[in-house]
C-alpha cells in the first residue's frame, strides 16, 4: 500500500453490493405490485453503487482506503473507479430499460401474456447482476473474488437467455458453459495463489486470502506454482474478459441479450473481469516483469482478432460485440504493461469504452425499436427520421475509433505513448493501425445506416425518432464522450490514484 | 505423512474414484453416468473424512461435499434426465477410441502430477504421500472432465464433464490448501451447485425449443 494512504473502516463497501441485491429481491414484488413498482425499485437499487462509488472515490482521491469486515472488503481508488463505472452504466442501462421493456420486440419475444410476470424477474436479475459485479470489485478475498465473478456469470446467464427462444437459449447455454469452464481455471489459479502465499510463512491462513496482503509476499512465493497460478488466472479471468482466443462466447451473448443487458455485458462486465485479472495477475508482475510483455502481446492480438472479425459483420449488435473484444485488447495492453502511463491509459480507456460502447448498444436498441431491424444491409437513410440516434451513433463510432475531440482519442493516445515509452514500438504501431480499422468497422456502418441511400434489402417505412426515455440516456453518454474528450483532466484525480495501485513497474 | 491417516484406505478410495470418472465419461446411459457421478461424490466424501483424521476441519468439507455433490447435484441430474432423455447422443469420438484416449490421458496426467507435484504444490506437505497421490487423482479427474466437455455433443454429458472438473479441483484442495477456511470452501461449493442447476435449467429449455440437446445442432447464431 502507498505509505501516504490511510485506512478508514466503513460499511459503505458492503452496502454498495448488498443494497442492489436486496433491491433485486424487492423488485420481484413487481409480480404483485406491477411494473412501475419494480422499475422504481430498480432505479433506486442501481443508484446505490453510483452514489457510494462517488463517495468512496472522493475518499480515495483524498488518500483513504475504505475497508470493512476485517479487511475482507477493501476499496482503494481502483475499486472505487470500478464501482463508480458499474454504478453509472448500471443506472443508465436501467433508465434505458424503462421504455425498452415496452417495445414490441421485447413483448413479442417474451410473450405478451407472460410479460407482466417476467419483467420483475428481469429487473431482479439485472440488480443481482449489478450487485455481484460490485461485490467482485470491493472484495479483498481472492477466493471470494472468484465466487463473485462466477456469480456475475450466473445472474447474467439467465439474462442472456431471458427471451427463452432458440437464439437466446443457444446464446445462454454457450455463455454459461464456456464461461464456467474458463472460470474454473481461474479457481485453480486463485487456490494456487493462496497456497503459494501461505507457503511463504510470512502470512497466516486468513491473511493469505487477502489480495492486499498477498501482494506484499509475491517475491517470496515458489516460482513454479506462482507462475502456473498466473497462467491459470490469465486463462480463467481472460475468458470472462473476452480476451482472444478465449472470446468465443462473447459475440453470441452480447448480441442476443436484451439491449440493456448488452450494455452491461459490453460496458462493464468484461471490464470487471479484466479488473479481476489485473488484481490477481498483477500480484506477480513485480517479480516476473516478463509477464508484462506477454500481456501486451495478448492485448495486441486481441485488438487485431476482434476488429478483423468485426469488419465482416452485418448484424449491428454482433459488430459491436466483436468491437468490444478489440477494445478490451487496448485496456489489457495498457494495464498489462504495468507502468504508470500504461495503467493510466488502460484504465482511462476502460472508463471511456464503458461509455461509448454502452452508447453504441443503446443506439442499436433504438434502431431495433424504431425499425424492428438490426442488419446494416436492411437499414439506410435514417438520419432525417432519427436525427438524435444518428448523432449519438456517430459520436460513439468516432469516439471508439480514437477520433479527436472525443474521449477515446486521449485514452488510446496514452496507451500508444505508454507502449512507445516501454520500447514496444511494434505494439504501438499495431494498436494505431487497429484504430484505423476500427474507424472503418464503426464509422462506415454509421454512414450506411443513417446517411447512405437505403440498400436493396432495406424495407423500412414510416420510421420515427425513439421516445425521450430511450434517447435521453444516449444523449447523456454522447455528451460524456465529448466532455471527457474536451476536458480529459476531469477524470485525472481518480484515474491517477487508481493507476498508482496497478503501476508496479517503472517507466 | 501423518501416522493418523489410513493410507491404504485413501489409495483404495482414490483408485475407485478414477474408475467412476471413466464410467461417468464413457457410459452412454445417462442414468448410469449420473449414478457413477453420485458414487464418485460419495467417494470424495469418504476421502475427505479419511483426511480429516489428521486435519479435523476437513469434516466440514466432507459435510459440504455430501450435501452439494452427493445429494443436490445428483438430484438435479436425475430430475433433468426424467424430464428429457436417458441415452446420451453419440459422442464425437467412438467408444473404443474414446476409452483408449481416456486411458492415455489418465496415465499421462497421473504420472506427470505424481512425479512433478512440486510444480503444482507450494508446500512440502503436498509432495508427501498420500497427499501427492490425492493431488495426482484430483488433476486426473480435472483433465477427464475437460476431455468430456470437449468431446461430448450431448449437453447433459458436458454438464457431467463440468461436474468432474469441479470435483477434480475440490479434491486437489485437500493437498494444496488444507487450511482453506470453511467459509471460502462453502462459497465455492454453493456456487458450483447453483451453476449445475442453472445449466440444467437452460438445457431443459434448449430441449423444449430444439427438440434435442445436441450442441452441434445449436447453430442459429453462426456468423
Amino acid at each position: 500500500m502507498n505509505p501516504l494512504m490511510g485506512e478508514t473502516v466503513s460499511l459503505l463497501p458492503a452496502l454498495a453490493f448488498l443494497l442492489p441485491v436486496l433491491a433485486g429481491v424487492l423488485a420481484l414484488g413487481g409480480i404483485w405490485y406491477g411494473r412501475r413498482y419494480c422499475q422504481a425499485v430498480a432505479l433506486a437499487g442501481a443508484l446505490v453503487p453510483l452514489v457510494l462509488g462517488v463517495i468512496m472515490g472522493g475518499q480515495a482521491v483524498g488518500g483513504l482506503v475504505v475497508t470493512a469486515w476485517g479487511n475482507e472488503l477493501r476499496v482503494d481508488a481502483l475499486s472505487a473507479l470500478m464501482v463508480g463505472v458499474i454504478g453509472a452504466i448500471g443506472l443508465v442501462a436501467v433508465f434505458y430499460s424503462l421504455r425498452y421493456v415496452e417495445m414490441p420486440e421485447f413483448q413479442q419475444r417474451v410473450g405478451v401474456v407472460k410479460v407482466e410476470r417476467r419483467v420483475p424477474i428481469f429487473y431482479a436479475l439485472l440488480l443481482w447482476f449489478l450487485g455481484t459485479m460490485v461485490w467482485g470489485c470491493v472484495t479483498n478475498n481472492i477466493i471470494m473474488l472468484w465466487v463473485a465473478v462466477e456469480a456475475t456469470t450466473l445472474t447474467s446467464g439467465l439474462l442472456v437467455a431471458f427471451f427463452w427462444d432458440r437464439r437466446a437459449l443457444e446464446a445462454g447455454y454457450k455463455y454459461l458453459m464456456l464461461l464456467t469452464i474458463g472460470i474454473t481455471f481461474a479457481l485453480v489459479g486463485c487456490v494456487l495463489t493462496y497456497a503459494s502465499a501461505a507457503a511463504t510463512g510470512a502470512l497466516d491462513g486468513r491473511q493469505a486470502l487477502l489480495i492486499s496482503e498477498v501482494r506484499r509476499v509475491a517475491g517470496l512465493m515458489p516460482p513454479g506454482p506462482a507462475l502456473l497460478a498466473a497462467a491459470l488466472l490469465l486463462v480463467g479471468f481472460g475468458t470472462k474478459a473476452g480476451i482472444a482466443p478465449f472470446h468465443l462466447w462473447l459475440p453470441d451473448a452480447h448480441a442476443e441479450a436484451p439491449t440493456p443487458v448488452s450494455v452491461l455485458l459490453s460496458g462493464v462486465m468484461i471490464k470487471m473481469a479484466l479488473y479481476a485479472l489485473a488484481r490477481t495477475v498483477g500480484i506477480f508482475l513485480p517479480t516476473w516483469p516478463a509477464l508484462a510483455v506477454f500481456a501486451v502481446a495478448l492485448g495486441v492480438f486481441t485488438m487485431v482478432v476482434g476488429i478483423v472479425l468485426a469488419l465482416g459483420q452485418d448484424d449491428l449488435k454482433r459488430l459491436f460485440a466483436f468491437s468490444s473484444v478489440s477494445q478490451i485488447g487496448y485496456v489489457l495492453a495498457g494495464v498489462g504493461l504495468g507502468t504508470y502511463l500504461g495503467t493510466y491509459g488502460g484504465l482511462f480507456h476502460l472508463l471511456n469504452h464503458a461509455i461509448f460502447k454502452a452508447l453504441l448498444f443503446m443506439c442499436a436498441g433504438a434502431l431495433i425499436y424504431a425499425t424492428g431491424r438490426r442488419r446494416i444491409s436492411e437499414l439506410g437513410g435514417l438520419a432525417r427520421q432519427m436525427p438524435i440516434t444518428a448523432i449519438c451513433f456517430l459520436v460513439g463510432a468516432l469516439a471508439i475509433s480514437g477520433f479527436p475531440p472525443f474521449n477515446g482519442f486521449w485514452s488510446k493516445l496514452t496507451v500508444y505513448l505508454a507502449l512507445v515509452n516501454a520500447g514496444l514500438w511494434w505494439a504501438a504501431i499495431i494498436a494505431a493501425a487497429t484504430s484505423v480499422l476500427t474507424m472503418v468497422a464503426l464509422v462506415r456502418p454509421a454512414y450506411q445506416v443513417f446517411w447512405a441511400a437505403p440498400g436493396s434489402g432495406a424495407a423500412v417505412q414510416k420510421v420515427r425518432e425513439v421516445p425521450a426515455l430511450l434517447w435521453l440516456p444516449m444523449a447523456v453518454l454522447a455528451a460524456a464522450c465529448l466532455v471527457l474528450g474536451l476536458w480529459p483532466q476531469l477524470a485525472y484525480p481518480l484515474l491517477d490514484r487508481a493507476a498508482q495501485v496497478l503501476a508496479v513497474l517503472g517507466g | 505423512m501423518s501416522p493418523q491417516l489410513n493410507a491404504d484406505l485413501i489409495r483404495t478410495l482414490s483408485m475407485t474414484l478414477l474408475i467412476t470418472t471413466v464410467a461417468a465419461v464413457e457410459v452412454r446411459n445417462l442414468r448410469l453416468a449420473a449414478g457413477a457421478y453420485c458414487v464418485q461424490a460419495l467417494l470424495i466424501v469418504g476421502l475427505l473424512t479419511s483426511f480429516a483424521a489428521a486435519n479435523p476441519p476437513l469434516y466440514w468439507w466432507a459435510g459440504t461435499a455430501f450435501l452439494t455433490k452427493a445429494v443436490l447435484t445428483p438430484a438435479f441430474l436425475f430430475g433433468y434426465i426424467r424430464r428429457t432423455h436417458a441415452t446420451e447422443l453419440k459422442p464425437l469420438i467412438g467408444f473404443a477410441p474414446s476409452v483408449i484416449v481416456a486411458a492415455v490421458l489418465m496415465v499421462v496426467f497421473y504420472r506427470l502430477t505424481h512425479t512433478h507435484a512440486s510444480l503444482l504444490a507450494a508446500t512440502t506437505l503436498a509432495g508427501e504421500e498420500v497427499y501427492r497421490t490425492n493431488l495426482a487423482v484430483g488433476t486426473t479427474v480435472f483433465v477427464m472432465g475437460l476431455y468430456a466437455v470437449l468431446t461430448r455433443r450431448d449437453a447433459m454429458k458436458t454438464v457431467i464433464g463440468l461436474c468432474l472438473l469441479e470435483n477434480g479441483v475440490h479434491l486437489s484442495l485437500v493437498s494444496l490448501v488444507p487450511g482453506l477456511p470453511e467459509t471460502a470452501l462453502f462459497g465455492v461449493a454453493t456456487e458450483v451447485v447453483i451453476t449445475v442447476f442453472l445449466l440444467l435449467y437452460v438445457i431443459a429449455g434448449v430441449y423444449q425449443q430444439f427438440g434435442t440437446t445436441d450442441t452441434l445442432k445449436m447453430s442459429e447464431l453462426r456468423g
